[in-house]
């Protein structure tokens, strides 16, 4: 069955909003990096390009799960799926610190928070520079 | 080896203030963000596109304050500057 015109295009809005997020988010981190290994080292470079995906993969699942519930009517069942990819964004991006802080041994600590908090400031932004309205 | 056991208990402890208070403070703001957005939506409707991309701005800044908690808080569990100290 084919789902109406304006399903469709709440989807459509709703993708490129999370797309136009996720690009912002990506480009925050990469200033950060650059930023990082003019001032530091490459390590510091690969720590905040590292800190920067640990919220760009939290933020993209979570939007996997946003969109996924697209259908739901109910202000509960809403709610609770909003809740449920918020959780899951923080699990995931506290299981990959927890990686990259046990896995990369020449990691540069400011230089990972630097990165992190650049993306996380710029999800917000990129959200309200949206013309969308969903 | 008292002096290190002191530091990573009251490392223990900020951590759980910093996730702890962190969450609180995101929850209750953005509780009370969306509950002005609504109120206003309802009083106003057309005031809703001007009113949303507020709304998400500082939705990602609650968000993003608690986020770097965490990033902080995940610094200090698993690569504490503060033992450094005692290891010289």
């Amino acid at each position: 069955m084919q789902p109406p015109t304006s399903d469709l295009n709440h989807v459509v809005a709703q993708r490129q909003m999370y797309r136009n997020m996720l690009q912002y988010q990506l480009l925050a981190s990469l200033t950060v990096a650059l930023v990082a290994c003019w001032l530091g080292s490459h390590e510091a470079a690969f720590s905040a390009l590292l800190g920067g995906c640990a919220v760009i993969i939290g933020a993209w699942i979570a939007t996997k799960i946003v969109a996924r519930g697209h259908r739901l009517q109910q202000p509960t069942a809403v709610l609770l799926n909003l809740l449920k990819a918020e959780l899951i964004k923080i699990i995931v991006i506290a299981v990959v610190l927890l990686a990259v802080f046990k896995l990369y041994l020449a990691l540069v600590p400011f230089a990972l928070i630097a990165g992190l908090a650049a993306a996380a400031l710029f999800s917000g932004a990129a959200l309200a520079k949206s013309d969308v309205n969903i | 080896m008292e002096a290190l056991a002191l530091i990573q208990a009251y490392t223990g402890v900020g951590i759980g203030l910093i996730i702890g208070l962190g969450a609180a403070g995101a929850c209750i703001g953005i509780g009370i963000m969306c509950a002005s957005f609504l109120e206003g939506a309802a009083r106003q409707p057309e005031m809703i596109p001007a009113l949303q991309g507020k709304v998400f701005l500082l939705l990602g800044l609650i968000d993003a304050s608690f986020i770097i908690g965490v990033g902080l808080a995940m610094m200090f569990a698993f690569a504490n500057p503060l033992l450094s100290v005692v290891a010289k």
